[in-house]
């Protein structure tokens, strides 16, 4: 083999726990990013199949950007479009099933979670499309409750020509008889039932609109096509795009930002691995001085010491990156099959087994093992200038790691600044770039605050032991070798700094959202239909149900909830129309710009709209501003009012509006979701039952108890978070171990000098106080800054979640800096038992001998 | 008369500065020939350590030149000084001559993998200088598995394999007991009468001197004496250790 894997592989091999330590935090960076980025997009993947409808084989299919339904006089305008032999318009809606509403089986999950209902005009859709009936006929003008299905679609059912297939509607469950059978469907997407335009209509509530035009072109030239395109884009405005519907595409925005929190993560990870990894180096360097002296006397040229240690570095890189890749693949499938029941609770998706893209490979690769040579470079730089003498003179152990202190102090004072300013800036992009700066300016300013620090502590620990002497021998020692206490104390300070960090921010999270959902969530009564969130992919029930529910004895409030989509200076905004009088009533908005009251009752009159946080920053508006908002009438301008949040939507760009103007300017009058209040002393079984039978009609809707879901949903929220904690501690114990091992270097390096304490007079419980003082003072410092730049980080995390957004309160982690207190002694402590016991028992002849 | 190996003009090393500034060498001429085994005599601290490593290229002269094998070392960079050590010296320490994660074997071959021979070849020829001097036995263990002398023996065989032009040892057997030191001796002594290498050797033990063909003395930097040795196998050590305490008074 060769000499440098040799060599390599041996070193590595006997320090297995140090090696394995290292190269943990290299495993765990490769595995956050690799997992997340192997499962976000296959979600993200499933998700829009899901939400696309099928494209069928047109030449142009035109929407309106909102989404939204439109009137069909657009169709003329496109027709006369010169180029374009023929036009149809259609509704199409994607109808979300009940669970088990298949099968009726609760054992296993249907296949079949939604059915898209496009309504046609006949004739003019054979034109477009050849449809190949297998069985039965083919849809004809006049016909009622008549539909054509897939043979795929069919079977699911269990039925067959003739037969009846019903379906959950917004008027209530309505039942189709099949006349035709199409053939099986192969590609990816839903099912679709074709009926009639006017049964569609019927159907979804929505008398007289179309959503869908499909066109063909007289000409397959490319310039000739693109020319016909502009020109109906001009014919029909700027309301309209070309391309097929897409719903939910405002939860996409909040997907990606889960993404790029995830890959952040990974990266900081990857970061913090290097930082151990480059630690690890320094000391292995220091400890192999001697050897690497006898290779250069032997002959071994700089550039073969450099590669020396860069094997190591690379050998280190490369298992960790590959353990990483299997392990991010297992974690990626793990977190699908976790979240798989509550994709299917919430939105009504179930999403295929991760695919493997090569450039995340690659990428994972290029970053796992990348940051690992990366970090091995300046100690490997720094062991090509040990020079051959050093492995013949017997030295005193100096290290070779100078530090020009008054450079790289005013270095860090003046990145520290920067990374404090950037807190103000309120981006993301920044607050990201002054946690590294951060990391950064406090090792810079490490070792020059090591000497005061350690004088401090020292004298503090004098005042507890009594006054032999042994705390000033450790302060001696630590500022004697800076550099080395700056390497062990600068591992600890990432450890705690990491605990501190992510106690700021998941509690700041959690209790926030557990507010939020507390209040926006709190009602008796919920009904909720298959998809929460993705509102435009569900089917909600015309204004009848809600009455229907308000006539409950005992109901006091049902407050409904009306959805369009539509696009905001281009940004996919997702409008929820609420009845302002209710929404105060039973205040389930939380505030955090603007006057509620004011707000509720100007929305009753005017066009005026509140915002979420989340949209606020994605558009950069501000309560004040005029935005123009697209409808399918035209456009619309409102006045934004507030920023305001509700728990189901804190995350997706959300504006709310009145139901008047819902209604008004997108025809929206289907209510999606319902929060129910009823009277102290009504009788809940009483009005159990009653919500059930009016339910019946419609399958679509699940009759949920307010508390219960928030409880569960806290508990749901409990489990993420300490799943969140173990994620901090399997960032936190590498870096701490690592701790220990420096430490128990420092000793074993000076066993000759601990050997001429003794030999000059030193007991033994002078020894190993002097060890633990060494040990106390130096993890004393890495807490210090570790709640420091914990502080900071966690501050910054808050303030990046509130830049994305999200509403956010910050919550000072005093726990968190308390069990960082605890984590730093106790393992300070740790580190020292076992060098300190080895030193105490050290032979003082064999110690002397000891080179 | 042939080219001499090594020769050195008025070669001086100072450590530090000012005040503070140690002539640990100061103006050394010497010469060996080829096939000469010299050794280097002194008290402690006289500069026979400094002498060792001038010559073998691992510091620089604070003046004066060293001329090895016709190539004048302090013209030369780092790299080039290097690619010297590698191919034609050979060096065995007091203390820390192994490295620890390596076989005898591999430590034996080392030099010359470092020099780009083919390993296995470089295995062969470390494995026939083990077994010259007598470690045929223990080819795999490892420097923490083997006795002192065992591992200066190591040391040796490697100093030997790469078929070096000069070996240098600086206190071979400093760190031996009396009876492991003269085995150490006589293999040296072999390594110059039946192998005829070249060899310079720092030491203050005058029953290994003994073993050699010359020994120059060093006091404060300079040679004070010389004397080229009849017997060579160790029975001159009383005169040896007579005239050290000539020199150290
Ligand atoms: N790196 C150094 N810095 C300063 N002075 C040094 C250094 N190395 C050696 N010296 C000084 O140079 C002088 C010669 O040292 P050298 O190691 O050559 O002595 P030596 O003859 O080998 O002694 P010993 O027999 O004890 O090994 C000594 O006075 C020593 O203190
Ligand atoms: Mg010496």
């Amino acid at each position: 083999m060769n000499l440098y894997l040799t060599l390599a592989f041996r070193y590595l091999g006997g320090r297995k726990l140090r090696t394995a330590l290292t190269t943990l935090a290299i495993v765990f960076g490769v595995m956050v990013i690799f997992g997340m980025n192997t499962y976000m997009p296959t979600f993200i993947k499933t998700f829009q199949t899901q939400a696309k409808a099928a494209a069928g084989q047109v030449d142009l299919t035109i929407t309106q950007k909102t989404g939204e339904a439109f009137d069909p006089t657009v169709l003329n305008q496109i027709r006369a479009v010169d180029g374009v032999t023929v036009a149809t318009g259609s509704l199409e809606r994607l109808i979300n099933l009940p669970a088990n509403y298949v099968d009726g089986n609760p054992g296993t999950p249907d296949r079949i979670t939604a059915v898209i209902l496009k309504g046609i005009v006949p004739q003019e859709a054979r034109q477009m499309i050849a449809y190949n009936i297998v069985e039965g006929r083919f849809l004809e003008e006049g016909d009622t409750r008549a539909a054509v299905i897939t043979r795929s679609l069919a079977r699911e059912f269990g039925i067959g020509l003739g037969d009846t297939l019903t379906l959950p509607t917004a008027i209530g469950l309505s039942d189709l008889t099949v006349v035709g059978i199409l053939p099986e469907q192969i590609l990816p997407g839903n099912e679709v039932v074709l009926v009639s335009l006017a049964e569609a209509q019927r159907l979804t509530n929505m008398p007289g609109k179309i959503n869908i035009v499909d066109a063909n072109l007289d000409s397959m030239e490319e310039a000739r096509r693109n020319e016909i395109q502009q020109n109906v884009l001009k014919a029909i405005g700027d309301a309209y795009k070309i391309g097929a519907l897409e719903a939910g595409s405002e939860i996409l925005t909040n997907i990606r930002n889960a993404q790029s929190i995830f890959n952040l993560m990974g990266f900081l990870a990857l970061v913090m691995g290097g930082f151990i990894i480059f630690n690890t180096f320094r000391t292995i360097i220091a400890e192999r001085r001697r050897d690497i002296g006898m290779l250069r006397a032997l002959g071994a040229s700089r550039r073969t010491i450099r590669w020396l240690i860069l094997t190591e570095g690379l050998i280190q890189g490369v298992i960790g990156t590959a353990l990483g890749l299997v392990l991010g693949y297992l974690f990626g499938a793990f977190t699908l099959n976790l979240v798989t029941p509550m994709m299917q609770e919430f939105l009504n998706i179930t999403v295929s087994t991760p695919a493997i893209s090569p450039a995340l490979v690659l990428t994972s690769i290029l970053l796992g093992v990348g940051i690992t040579v990366l970090s091995g470079l300046i100690p490997a730089n720094s062991a090509t200038r040990i020079t051959p003498l050093e492995a013949l003179r017997p030295s005193l152990g100096n290290v070779s790691f100078k530090r020009i202190a008054g450079i790289s102090f005013w270095a860090g004072v003046v990145l520290l600044t920067i990374a404090v300013g950037f807190l103000f800036t309120g981006s993301m992009e920044w607050l990201g770039l002054g946690a590294l700066l951060f990391v950064g300016a406090i090792i810079l300013m490490a070792p020059a605050l090591v000497n005061p620090i350690s004088i401090l502590f020292a004298s503090l620990l004098t005042l507890l032991f009594a006054r032999d002497g042994t705390a000033q021998l450790a302060e001696g020692n630590l500022s004697r070798q800076p550099g080395r206490a700056t390497v062990t104390a600068s591992t600890t300070m990432i450890a705690l700094a990491v605990v501190v960090m992510m106690a700021g921010v998941l509690s700041s999270v959690s209790l926030t959202f557990i507010h939020v959902m507390e209040k926006s969530l709190g009602s008796d009564y919920l009904i909720m239909p298959p998809t929460l969130a993705v509102w435009g992919s569900n089917t909600g029930a015309a204004p009848q149900l809600a009455d229907d529910l308000r006539r409950v004895p005992g109901v006091t409030v049902v407050s409904t909830l009306r959805f369009a989509g539509t696009q905001m200076k281009d940004i996919a905004v997702g409008i929820l129309g609420i009845e302002p009088q209710s929404y105060r009533e039973l205040d389930l908005l939380s505030f955090t710009r603007g006057d509620p009251e004011a707000v509720y009752r100007a929305m009753e009159n005017e066009r005026v709209m509140i915002i979420n946080g989340v949209l606020a920053a994605a558009a950069g508006i501000q309560p004040g501003d005029e935005v123009e908002v697209l409808t399918p009438m035209g456009k619309q301008t409102y006045r934004v009012a507030a920023v305001a949040t509700d728990y189901l939507n804190a995350k997706t760009t959300t504006a709310y509006i009145s139901q008047r103007f819902i209604e008004e300017d997108f025809g929206r009058e289907e209510d999606i979701f319902f929060q129910i209040n009823v009277a102290p002393d009504a009788d809940r079984q009483a009005v159990e039952s009653a919500f059930s039978a009016i339910l019946k009609d419609y399958p679509q809707f699940k009759l949920v108890d307010g508390k219960k879901y928030v409880e569960e949903n806290a508990r749901l929220f409990d489990a993420v978070f300490l799943g969140m904690y173990v994620l901090a501690a399997f960032l936190a114990i590498p870096s701490l171990i690592a701790m220990v091992n420096t430490l128990a270097i420092g000793v074993i390096e000076r066993t000759r000098e601990i050997g001429m304490l003794r030999a000059v007079g030193a007991i033994r419980r002078q020894v190993r106080r002097m060890i633990l003082s060494e040990a106390l003072i130096l993890s004393a410092i890495g807490t210090a800054f570790g709640i420091l730049a914990g502080l900071y980080m966690g501050y910054m995390g808050v303030k990046a979640f509130e830049a994305m957004g999200y509403p956010m309160d910050y919550i000072f982690p005093g726990s968190g800096i308390l069990a960082a207190v605890a984590i730093g002694i106790l393992f300070g402590a740790l580190a020292a038992v076992v060098p300190a016991r080895q030193a105490a028992r050290l032979d003082v002849v064999e110690a002397l001998r000891y080179e | 008369m042939s080219n001499p190996i090594v020769s050195t003009q008025s070669l001086t090393k100072v450590y530090g500065q000012g005040a503070a500034a140690v002539r640990a060498l100061d103006g050394v001429n010497l010469t060996i020939q080829p096939g000469e085994f010299v050794a280097v005599m002194g008290p402690s601290g006289c500069g026979k350590s400094t002498l060792l490593h001038l010559i073998g290229g691992l510091d620089r002269p604070t003046s004066g030149t060293v001329w090895l094998d016709g190539q004048d070392l302090t013209q030369l960079n780092d790299d080039q000084v290097t690619a010297i050590r590698r191919k034609k010296m050979g060096f065995i320490f007091q203390f820390f001559n192994l490295i620890p994660v390596l076989n005898a074997l591999e430590n034996a071959a080392l030099p010359m993998i470092l020099d780009g021979m083919r390993p296995a070849e470089a295995r062969k020829r470390a494995q026939e200088w083990l077994e010259r001097v007598g470690l045929g036995h223990r080819l795999t263990h490892r420097p923490s598995e083997l006795s002192g002398g065992e591992q200066q023996r190591v040391a040796i065989a490697r100093a030997l394999a790469s078929d070096p032009a000069l070996i240098l040892a600086d206190e071979p057997t400093g760190n031996l007991d009396s009876r492991a030191s003269e085995e150490i001796a006589g293999l040296l002594r072999q390594i110059s009468s039946t192998w005829e290498r070249t060899i310079l050797m720092v030491t203050h033990d005058a029953r290994i001197a003994a073993y050699a063909d010359r020994i120059v003395f060093l006091k404060d930097g300079k040679i004070v004496d010389e004397t080229v040795l009849e017997h060579r196998n160790g029975e001159q050590a009383e005169m040896v250790a007579d005239k050290m305490k000539e020199i150290g008074d």
